[in-house]
C-alpha cells in the first residue's frame, strides 16, 4: 500500500489530530469541544456535528468510559500487526459524552474476561509495530480499578 | 407485513428521488467467470461480462450508446469500451455506476438519461481482479480505508482495521443489544453456501458448509470466523438498461425497475461514530423504493443484498423492514434464506460470502434472472426481487419486477 513509511504509526503532525497525540504524549486525553454548544465533537471536523459552529477548544477529559464493543483479533490483517496478535481492538464510550467513541485497544486484561459496558480507564503506552521504526505514546484502555 | 416506520431517525437521510417507477427496464445481464486468483486482468473480466450481457439482450456493441462505471482502477470507460469492441461511436457516460450501492442506484440516473434522450441503451459494468492482485499486496478492499487520514491516524494505530474488524465490532454490539447469537450469524453463512451449492457459477459451488462446521471453525476476529467474511475474487458483471417500451420488443421477458431509493449516513465511513451503530442506511433507502414501487414486503419473492459479512445481511433485512429492528437473528434461523424452501429466499446465488466478491453487480444479474425464471437456484414463481446495495456511508434499494 502506498502510505507513509511509518504506517501504521500515526502521523502526529497532521493538523486535525495533532492535539490528540500531543496530549497523549503528556498523558492527557484531549478531545475537541464546541465553543458554542459545549458538546464534544469526535472525530475532529470543520463544523460541529450538533450546531454547525466552526470554533473548538481541545479539552482534557477524565479518561474514564465504558466498553462499547470489541473484537479479539487472532489473524494479523496487516503484516505490521504480527507481533500484536491476539489483541482486542475496541470502541470506548467516554464518560463525559458516551456518543464519543474512541477507537482503542484493551490491554492488561484476559481477553476472555472482557465484558460489555465494563468500566474502563485510559492508560498511556508506547505503541510500535513489526518492521516499523519508532514508537508513539497512545491512549489504550484497561479495566477500571 | 409492512411495519410502519417510527419517526425518521436523525443519523442520516434519504436522497430525494423523483418517481421513475416503470420507466427503465434491464434488458440484458452478464457475468464473467468468477474465480480465485486467475491471472486475468480487470479489463478482460469486464469485457467478458459485457459480451455476455450483449448476447443476452440480443444487442451489438454499437447499439450501446450510454456507459456507467465507477472511477476505480481498470474499470471500463468509453475509451476502454471502444478499444475492447473496436467501435468508435458517440456514447453518453457517467461515473455513477459500478457495484455496491451504485449497482442499485444506477437505474435512477439511467432513467433521467433515457428521459432526456442522452442515450437509448445504457450499460453498467463492474469488475475486480482482487484475488490476483492480493498476492502482490496492491489494491484490494482495505486500501481505500487505509488511505483515509482519520482512520490512518486515529483507528489503524490502535489496530481497529480493516473491514473484518469494523464489522465484527458491529456484530458483537448487535449481540449485546438484541441477543443475536453465533448460530444466527452461522445460519446466514450456511444458507448462502447452500444456495451457492446450487449455482454452478459460484466460486464455492463445490464446497458445502454445515452449522457444525461453521461453529467448529476458529474465529479470526471474534465473533467472526472466516465463514462470516466475504470471499476475495476475480470477477465482474454487467447489465443493460433501456426504456421499458423498447424492452418489450427485445428477446427476454421485460424486467422493470419498479422502485429505487438511496440512503445516507451522516458519519460516512467513520463507523465508530455512527450513532445507530448496528444499523445501515437502508433505514432511509428502503422506504423510498417500496413507496415508489407501490409494493409491500409480502410482495417480495426474493431478497439479495451486499453482504461483505454475515451481519450485513442480518442488519439490512431488519433495516429494510422485513422484520423489526433487533429481530433479524430470529428471522434468519433455520431455512428462511434458502432459495427453495425459505420464507424469504436471500442471496440465492450465494452472495459475496459464497458466490463471488464482485461487489454486488452479480446480485443484480441474479435478481434479473430470478424474476425472468432462469436462475440456477430458481425461486419458484419469482416475479419481484430486491437488490440492497451498501457501501457503509450509503445504502440503496432496487426493486425489480417482471412485467406481465
Ligand atoms: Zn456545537
Amino acid at each position: 500500500m502506498d502510505v507513509r513509511p511509518a504506517f501504521p504509526l500515526p502521523d502526529t503532525a497532521w493538523k486535525p489530530i495533532h492535539e490528540f497525540w500531543a496530549g497523549a504524549a503528556e498523558h492527557e486525553l484531549r478531545i475537541p469541544k464546541c465553543d458554542a454548544c459545549g458538546r464534544l465533537c469526535w472525530y475532529p471536523r470543520e463544523k460541529c456535528r450538533h450546531c454547525k459552529t466552526t470554533s473548538f477548544t481541545w479539552q482534557t477529559v477524565s479518561g474514564r468510559g465504558t466498553l462499547f464493543s470489541w473484537v479479539v483479533v487472532t489473524h494479523a490483517f496487516l503484516p505490521q500487526f504480527a507481533d500484536l496478535v491476539p489483541f482486542a481492538p475496541a470502541l470506548v464510550a467516554l464518560e463525559e459524552d458516551p456518543a464519543v467513541r474512541l477507537a482503542t485497544r484493551i490491554v492488561d486484561c484476559d481477553l476472555d474476561a472482557i465484558e460489555f459496558e465494563m468500566p474502563v480507564e485510559v492508560t498511556f503506552r508506547p505503541i510500535s509495530f513489526a518492521g516499523v521504526d519508532g514508537e508513539v505514546t497512545a491512549p489504550l484502555f484497561v479495566p477500571a480499578r | 407485513m409492512s411495519p410502519t416506520p417510527a419517526a425518521a431517525p436523525d443519523w442520516g437521510w434519504a436522497t430525494e428521488y423523483e418517481n421513475v417507477s416503470g420507466e427503465v427496464a434491464i434488458c440484458g445481464v452478464g457475468e464473467s467467470d468468477h474465480s480465485k486468483a486467475s491471472g486475468r486482468t480487470t479489463r478482460d473480466i469486464v469485457g467478458q461480462a459485457v459480451e455476455r450481457a450483449l448476447a443476452d439482450a440480443g444487442l451489438e456493441p454499437r447499439d450501446v450508446d450510454g456507459l456507467m462505471y465507477i472511477s476505480m482502477p481498470d474499470q471500463m470507460d468509453v475509451a476502454g469500451f471502444h478499444e475492447y469492441f473496436g467501435t468508435d461511436h458517440d456514447m453518453w457516460e457517467s461515473k455513477g455506476g459500478g457495484g455496491m450501492t451504485h449497482a442499485a442506484a444506477a437505474p435512477y440516473e439511467a432513467a433521467h438519461a433515457l428521459r432526456d434522450g442522452l442515450a437509448s441503451v445504457i450499460l453498467n459494468t463492474f469488475g475486480v481482479a482482487w484475488a490476483t492482485q492480493r498476492s502482490n499486496m496492491v489494491g484490494g478492499p482495505g486500501e481505500s480505508h487505509a488511505q483515509e487520514l482519520f482512520k490512518q491516524n486515529l483507528e489503524i494505530p490502535m489496530g481497529w482495521f480493516p473491514q473484518p474488524v469494523y464489522f465484527a465490532t458491529v456484530a458483537r454490539r448487535h449481540m449485546f443489544e438484541f441477543g443475536t447469537t453465533q448460530e444466527q450469524l452461522g445460519a446466514i453463512a450456511v444458507a448462502q453456501r447452500r444456495n451457492a451449492n446450487h449455482t454452478p457459477t459460484a466460486v464455492m459451488h463445490d464446497r458445502t458448509l454445515t452449522m457444525e462446521q461453521y461453529l467448529a471453525a476458529p474465529t479470526i476476529v471474534a465473533p467472526f470466523r472466516k465463514e462470516d467474511c466475504c470471499l476475495i475474487s476475480d470477477g465482474g458483471g454487467a447489465f443493460l438498461m433501456t426504456s421499458t417500451e423498447r424492452a418489450r420488443d427485445m428477446a427476454k421477458p421485460v424486467v422493470e425497475v419498479a422502485g429505487v431509493g438511496l440512503g445516507n449516513s451522516s458519519t460516512g465511513t467513520h463507523w465508530a461514530q455512527q450513532p445507530a451503530f448496528t444499523s445501515t442506511p437502508q433505514v432511509f433507502a428502503a422506504p423510498v423504493a417500496f413507496e415508489m414501487a407501490g409494493v409491500t414486503h409480502d410482495d417480495i419473492d426474493l431478497y439479495t443484498c451486499y453482504d461483505p459479512f454475515t451481519i450485513h445481511t442480518l442488519m439490512q433485512l431488519e433495516d429494510s423492514g422485513f422484520c423489526p429492528k433487533g429481530e433479524g437473528g430470529a428471522f434468519v434461523e433455520g431455512d428462511t434464506l434458502n432459495f427453495d424452501s425459505g420464507k424469504l429466499p436471500t442471496n440465492t446465488h450465494g452472495g459475496l460470502l459464497s458466490h463471488a466478491y464482485v461487489l454486488g453487480i452479480a446480485h443484480v444479474v441474479e435478481v434479473v434472472r430470478q424474476v425472468r425464471g432462469e436462475a440456477a437456484a430458481q425461486v419458484p414463481g419469482a416475479e419481484i426481487g430486491i437488490y440492497g446495495g451498501y457501501t457503509g456511508p450509503q445504502a440503496a434499494t432496487l426493486i425489480l419486477r417482471r412485467v406481465p
